[in-house]
């Protein structure tokens, strides 16, 4: 399995209106919900927050990666969102975010080892300073594929 | 340098794969061998061997949960939260370099 096949056009959306952190998190959080990863829309919501208090999630390069494992979540998924104006979130580089990825993992994941894997994957890429200068410019979702390829 | 890191955060799917990456990365450009372990959702991947262990020169802890140190018994360990490597990784090598004044 490759990372893009964990890219699923419906959760993506790169022409956000949100204007801040809840409502990115609402938008992203609705897209999975719609596409039927999230079971549970305000539970999943809530356990996003509940991660959120525990650490910083804003990897810096205008980039976040809110995650919730939760008991709300059917599969595993990624929604990507880019917001069409900075939202404020708090960052490792202390500068606010306009492209977000929000991970949805079951909180009991022993059968979605792959797919794990594939998220672990990601994760990975966005440490990698060449893939966020090219994240940083994408614009579609092929630019996004192309950038995890 | 040789190094040998295992990074791991609390939810284990997402910094700790960051983490690997920015450390791989930094000790690369400032001339270093490193091998990092990831304990993530995913179990333990690139698992530290006894011989990779024997041949460190230091053992770096980059994690937010409780990890074992057993297997380092006689090395040089050094733990650090997860954050300062997601901030500034270059700086975590070469204050390594600074402790082991190497």
């Amino acid at each position: 399995m490759a990372v893009k096949e964990i890219l699923d056009k419906r959760v993506i959306d790169l022409k956000m209106k949100a204007v801040n952190k809840d409502e990115v998190i609402r938008h992203l959080a609705g897209l999975l919900k719609k596409a039927g990863y999230v079971e549970d829309l305000e539970g999943y919501i809530k356990d996003v927050y509940l991660r959120e208090e525990e650490g910083i999630t804003g990897i810096g390069g205008h980039v976040a990666i809110p995650h919730g494992k939760s008991e709300f979540v059917d599969k595993v998924g990624i929604a990507v969102g880019r917001t069409e104006q900075m939202v404020e979130w708090e960052s490792y580089d202390e500068e606010p975010v306009d492209l977000f990825f929000l991970f949805a993992v079951p909180s009991d994941s022993e059968g979605a080892k792959g797919h794990l894997r594939l998220i672990a994957e990601l994760a990975g890429k966005l440490g990698n300073e060449a893939i966020m200068g090219k994240l940083q410019a994408a614009s579609t979702y092929e630019d996004l594929l192309d950038a995890f390829s | 340098m040789k190094i040998l890191a295992i990074t791991a955060c609390t939810a284990g799917i997402a910094h700790t794969y960051i983490a690997k990456e920015k450390l791989e990365n930094a000790a690369k450009e400032l001339g270093d061998h490193i091998k990092v372990e990831t304990q993530g959702s995913i179990g333990v991947e690139n698992e530290l061997t006894p011989e990779d262990i024997r041949e460190a020169d230091v053992i770096l802890i980059s994690a937010d949960i409780r990890v074992s140190k057993d297997r380092f018994t006689g090395k040089p360990v050094v733990e650090i939260p997860i954050s300062m490597v997601m901030k500034s990784p270059k700086g975590v090598i070469s204050k390594i370099h600074e402790k082991m004044g190497k």
